[in-house]
């Protein structure tokens, strides 16, 4: 027996849901498919497939004020932002659930980011595992499956005409109300297989690769566009920088990326990554090599968005195996 | 607050002739409506059209552009260029949303207080015919 | 022979004689439909060239980054326009780049994994299928010159202002400025752009509609008279903004003001370059 939800049923829980909180679910923006806040719980897109910008943009905004100052009465005080709106997310992905867990890990080690902190404790992730896998993703090499209930506070599973309901987490249960769900007999369909890359090792590899021209030829084709950060779910990196805005002077942090002309640059004009080869190496070796070596975790959790959107067919998964061959060709 | 409202102007004036005539304007006594914030430039085609998508971006209700008479530009061919690109930038801008009548080029000499006087009354009486544009709020560097 | 013969075969000439260290064109994609840039250094690897109708990206682009390095480049009419462009604002030297000309059958609408049979906008707009200048062809020259059109842009232009206005800042609105139309944009070389200046500050780091405006406005305005078509922005927006329509229009004014067309050569001046003195522009008249 499965707790077990109708589709009927969790739509209209989602609009109680959405009055007194933003509900936030893939939507259809013309041809792209965005989480946003969603005004009819009709427009919810439930199509496999992954959305064009993942869902960390509701944890790390685009752009967020950290604080302003105020200045009256002669005083100078630093007003921090607060996050006070109450959100859920729904229909978020495995693979994205895990980047936000992996994003958890930067973000809310101690001194931990304050407003990020603010955003994850306000906000509740409701789960869709996925049932069947889409071309580019890579999720299982990456440490997470496509039903893995790990990193939501409820998890659904679509069945015929309805959902296996999960319910993970005491913020997941506080969000259900009493009654919601029946009892079904119902077993959840097999996980879809998942293509693998040979992850095994990798950080260990590209140690060994580092200094390879094998970076100067990839980075001869990289445009230096920001797209594969920014529909990362796992990059995190920001500028910061002091504003005035609308008469009052505030802090603002917003998306930046390693690819971007100037990212390095230091005061006095010095780029110590201006080469393309290793601006380019900089974020399979963040991703792959760095991160894992802090945090024990790959900063990647094979969603396939920087596979998909790359202008010039970059490829995470053709770099590691190319890493995992190069090792093996330098020890021939 | 909508037609008859106040506008804001900002001109970019040639050092040479326009801000010489708004000058000349100023020194005979010629009122002209106080809607224009002047900024000196060397030369008209100094005037890189990101000035004046700037002004428009911080809410401007329009842009005057003034320099020399063609023939006259004080470095021989400035305000020759500055006519080409304004003559791109308008129609530009116009098909972004904003009306061709916000921006204005117009060639003033140094001797031509009254005109520059005419110029930015008629212009501000034309933009206050059109819906005050809202100041985006701007990022300005600290 | 096919075009991807007749690449490889001159590829492997070039690089096996040593007249030049590079050719750039294309390979297969790793979703095993699409194409992707490709840098040959080495005659054996040659074999790995393609071109079909996925070989959308311009490559010219990259000349920017071999300056004084002979470089053969694969290159379709807007391709070739770009590397004009180039030439005629002393980027590239012409003696150094051995241009691969591909009569161009069109580039078809392609997302990945998938390819369709349908052209892409700008390729079903473009009249152009033969390159202005090649030193190798590939493919037989068609007669052609049939008058350009705009249709996309008069569609625009027929709507209100406040229609127009209300349109692009929906459209702006979801810029994320992650720079990818400037990145792959063979006219925007800039060592550094106006959006990364810190003083003045022209584009704040605000993710926002306000900045986002003023960086679309400026960039398309940065390519007014130097825009070749090849829609490169629009191909690589990950947001789906129809960039096409700004630099079109850009092109239309260009063309109907001053009778030119960018990359058509590599000598006549840019029209921002040069003027005429007698010339009659609705410009403070």
């Amino acid at each position: 027996m499965s707790d077990y939800i109708s589709r009927a049923d969790l739509l209209s829980w989602l609009e109680k849901v959405s009055q007194s909180r933003d509900l936030v679910a893939p939507v259809k923006i013309e041809d792209l498919t965005l989480f946003q806040k969603v005004e009819r719980v009709e427009d919810i897109v439930f199509d496999p497939g992954n959305t064009d910008l993942s869902p960390k943009e509701f944890f790390f905004p685009k752009s967020e004020v950290l604080f302003y100052v105020d200045r009256s009465d002669g005083r100078v005080e630093l007003v921090p932002a607060e996050v006070e709106q109450e959100t859920v997310i729904f229909g978020i992905r495995p693979c994205d659930a895990k980047g936000i867990a992996v994003l958890d890990l930067p973000y809310l080690e101690e001194p931990a980011d304050a407003l990020y902190r603010q955003h994850r404790e306000k906000t509740t992730l409701v789960g869709l595992s996925c049932v069947s896998a889409c071309p580019e993703c890579f999720c299982t090499s990456m440490g997470t499956t496509p039903d893995d209930a790990s990193n939501v506070d409820i998890m659904l599973t679509e069945v015929e005409e309805g959902f296996i309901v999960q319910v993970v987490t005491e913020k997941g249960k506080a969000l259900l109300p009493e009654g919601l769900l029946s009892s079904k007999e119902v077993s959840p369909p097999a996980a879809p297989s998942v293509a693998s890359v040979p992850s095994e090792g990798i950080a260990e590899k590209m140690h060994q690769v580092f200094d390879s021209p094998y970076w100067d030829r990839l980075a001869d084709r990289c445009l230096h566009c920001n797209v594969c950060s920014y529909v990362c779910p796992t990059c995190y990196c920001f500028d910061v920088r002091d504003l005035r805005s609308g008469g009052r002077v505030e802090r603002v942090r917003s998306w930046e990326s390693c690819q971007s002309p100037g990212f390095t640059k230091i005061a006095g004009g010095y780029d110590p990554r201006a080469a393309k080869g290793p601006r380019l190496r900089q974020r399979f070796a963040h991703k792959l090599l760095y991160f894992v070596e802090k945090f024990g975790v790959t900063h990647c959790v094979g969603c396939g968005r920087c596979v998909r959107s790359c202008p010039v067919n970059i490829d995470i998964r053709e770099v590691i195996q190319d890493v995992q061959g190069l090792g093996v060709k330098s020890e021939a | 607050m909508a037609v008859g409202h106040e506008p804001r102007i900002v001109g970019f004036l040639c050092n040479w002739c326009s801000y010489a005539g708004a000058d000349v304007a100023g020194t005979s006594r010629i009122t002209y409506p106080p809607n224009i914030r002047i900024i000196r430039v060397p030369c008209s085609g100094r005037v890189d059209p990101l000035l004046i998508v700037k002004s428009f971006q911080m809410g401007a209700d329009g842009v005057l552009v003034a320099g020399c008479h063609p023939g006259d530009c004080h470095y021989s061919e400035g305000n020759y260029h500055a006519r080409r690109r304004l003559a791109v930038l308008r129609p530009f801008l116009e098909y972004l949303g904003i009306e061709r009548e916000r921006l204005r080029v117009e060639w003033v000499s140094a001797s031509e207080g009254r005109r520059f006087s005419q110029v930015v009354s008629s212009f501000t009486e034309q933009l206050r015919k059109l819906e005050p544009r809202k100041g985006a709020e701007v990022e300005v560097s600290s | 022979m096919n075009a991807t013969e007749q690449i490889v075969a001159k590829a492997r000439e070039l690089l096996e004689s040593g007249t030049v260290e590079c050719v750039i064109g294309y390979e297969r994609a790793t979703d095993g439909v699409n194409a992707r840039p490709l840098f040959v250094y080495q005659a054996e690897e040659a074999g790995k060239l393609i071109f079909d109708q996925t070989c959308a990206h311009n490559l010219a682009k990259y000349l920017l980054n071999r300056k004084g390095k002979a470089t053969a480049i694969v290159a379709k009419p807007c391709d070739v326009r770009a590397v004009n462009l180039l030439i005629n604002e002393h980027q590239v030297e012409r003696d150094k780049v051995l241009i691969i000309g591909v009569v161009c059958p069109g580039m078809v609408e392609t997302k990945w994994g998938r390819v369709s049979e349908k052209l892409r906008q700008a390729c079903e707009l473009c009249r152009e299928h033969t390159p202005v200048v090649y030193d190798f062809l590939v493919g037989e020259p068609g007669d052609e010159e049939a008058a350009v059109e705009y249709p996309d842009v008069a569609r625009m232009e027929a709507l209100s202002i406040e229609e127009r206005r209300a349109f692009w800042e929906e459209q702006f609105s979801r810029c994320i400025r992650c720079y990818a139309c400037r990145q792959a944009c063979p006219g925007c070389y800039c060592s550094e752009c106006f959006a990364e200046r810190l003083d003045p500050l022209w584009v704040g780091i605000r993710i926002a509609p306000s900045e986002s405006w003023i960086w679309n406005t400026m960039r398309a305005f940065h390519l007014a008279g130097r825009c070749i078509g090849c829609n490169q922005c629009e191909r690589v927006c990950p947001m789906n903004i129809p960039l096409s329509l700004l630099n079109r229009k850009l092109e239309k004014e260009t063309l109907e003001l001053f009778g030119y067309r960018a990359g058509v050569d590599a000598e006549t001046p840019a029209p921002f370059a040069t003027f005429r003195k007698d010339e009659k522009l609705e410009v403070g008249e």
